[in-house]
């Protein structure tokens, strides 16, 4: 396995108070789930809004890989090219 | 000198903070504080200067602890909230109680699933404490209809008092380190044994300072028409124990329904309780005719205390922290309603006012005199 790429990670408003403000992250990871850990000790703030405990993505909470859910390709092992956009987004909920 | 009295009312869309002079004639209203997400557990801490806790159950990111030292003008996320060790397997799901403890920034926390939790900081860092949250029951307990939640945290001394839905009550008599369930004459109604060793569906304890081994506790009650195995179980909602919490017996006699979630004891009498009975399938108050119960000699009789309160067609329910009483000479009572209502009962419960009708949905109510 060469290099890990490197991507972008976009952090939604209510989140960035968590990374010292930022509205993009650029990190090198080869899956979504690398990219998790890595957000787990660099940005553990973050991460801790993002994954519960067990390293669980939070239930209602999307990640997207430029425009694609993670749910419908590989989940958090869906691999990631050089340039990806990882989005991180609040579910939709109303009532 | 305490001049104020305030309350903290968590809410379905964040917690509100409500003060007023003494005479408690008009309170003021501010809020709601966090991201407007549900409130299920404030906390006035009057050790020193006096600091207001709210968790804040995100269920997009996640639970925080929500802190305010001054008075509940502004509200700011502690350093850290409860979570289980990362091999723990458990996730944090909600916090439902916060309690002082020794010193003066020592926090308890009951959360769900239920575990315990303690800071020695004010809630900036949090160790789970394993005498409870890793017993040997701690796996065998079973959700209710609100979730798997500790709910109940009461110290006194080296004793410790939980209170666990479905779990039932627990007791430390070693400041914490270890527990024992400690239910006997407490009744389930939704197991085929009447009186299991632990799993009862506890709603709410309460005791009184000056007489610490008399406990009440508001159970689920419902269950006098069970004709199923075990028979029915009449009256084990209202339960009273004067052996600190290692034997219980009923004080349902009176009351128009043994269901129930808040209970309340007044700040001057140990014999005064208070409690709302609800129907047990609508979880709303018998002929939807609100009404307090309070007996004033524990629990051996009860009287109805409506006066104020709406007459019919009223449908709200008022969940188990949900209803307090403040500690001046003539004590207002005060709950919220699963409608967004918050009233008050002045004269301990004579007389009832609306102090706020279009709250959202409330999940609990707390009152200081600071």
């Amino acid at each position: 396995m060469g290099p890990a790429p490197t991507i972008t990670i976009h952090v939604p408003g209510p989140l960035r108070t968590y990374c010292a403000g930022a509205a993009q992250l650029s990190i090198s990871a080869h899956t979504v789930r690398a990219a998790l850990e890595d957000l787990e000790w660099s940005q553990s703030a973050l991460y801790r809004n993002v994954c519960d405990e067990t390293g669980t993505l939070r239930r209602h909470l999307n990640v997207f890989v430029n425009a694609d859910n993670v749910r419908d390709l590989d989940g958090i092992d869906t691999t990631l090219t050089p340039g990806d956009v990882l989005t991180i987004l609040p579910a939709v909920s109303g009532g | 000198m305490a001049d104020r009295v305030v309350l903290t009312i968590g809410t379905k869309k964040g917690v509100f903070v409500a003060d007023a002079t003494k005479p408690r004639r008009r309170f003021a209203l501010r809020g709601p504080f966090g991201p407007g997400v549900p409130v299920y557990s404030t906390l006035i801490d009057t050790r020193g200067t006096p600091r207001l806790y709210a968790s804040s159950c995100n269920p997009f990111f996640g639970m925080k602890i929500l802190r305010s030292t001054d008075m509940g003008k502004s509200f700011k996320e502690t350093k850290s909230a409860p979570a289980f060790p990362k091999d723990d397997g458990r996730a944090l799901a909600n916090v439902w109680s916060l309690e002082a403890g020794g010193g003066k920034k020592e926090l308890w926390c009951g959360v769900e699933p239920a575990s315990l939790f303690k800071s020695h900081d004010g809630g900036d860092s949090w160790e789970m404490v394993p005498g409870i949250s890793n017993h040997e029951h701690a796996r065998k307990w079973q959700p209710g209809n609100g979730g798997l939640c500790m709910h109940t945290i009461m110290r006194d001394g080296n004793r410790v008092h939980l209170g666990i839905s479905t779990g039932g009550h627990y007791l430390s008599e070693d400041g914490g380190e270890t527990f024992k369930a400690s239910n006997q004459g407490v009744g389930a109604g939704f197991a085929p044994d009447p009186y299991p060793e632990f799993g009862q569906c506890v709603h709410k304890i309460a005791r009184h300072d000056a007489a610490p081994g008399r406990l009440y506790m508001q159970n689920h009650g419902g269950w006098a028409d069970w004709s199923g195995p075990g028979g029915p179980r009449p009256d084990i909602g209202v339960l009273r124990s004067d052996d600190h919490g290692r034997s219980w017996r009923s004080i349902a006699k009176g009351l128009p329904s043994d269901f129930g979630f808040p209970i309340v004891v007044h700040p001057h009498d140990a014999d005064t309780v208070y409690v709302m009975p609800l129907e047990p399938s609508t979880r709303s108050c018998p002929g939807a005719a609100p009404a307090v119960w309070r007996s004033e000699n524990g629990g051996g009789s009860w009287g109805r205390l409506a006066r104020g309160l709406p007459k019919k067609q009223s449908y709200f329910t008022v969940l188990r922290d949900a209803m307090d009483i403040d500690r001046l000479k003539a004590p207002a009572l005060y709950f919220g309603t699963t409608t967004g209502q918050l009233w008050i009962g002045r004269e301990g419960g004579e007389q009832w006012n609306c102090l706020f009708d279009s709250l959202p949905p409330i999940h609990n109510v707390k009152v200081a005199v600071v």
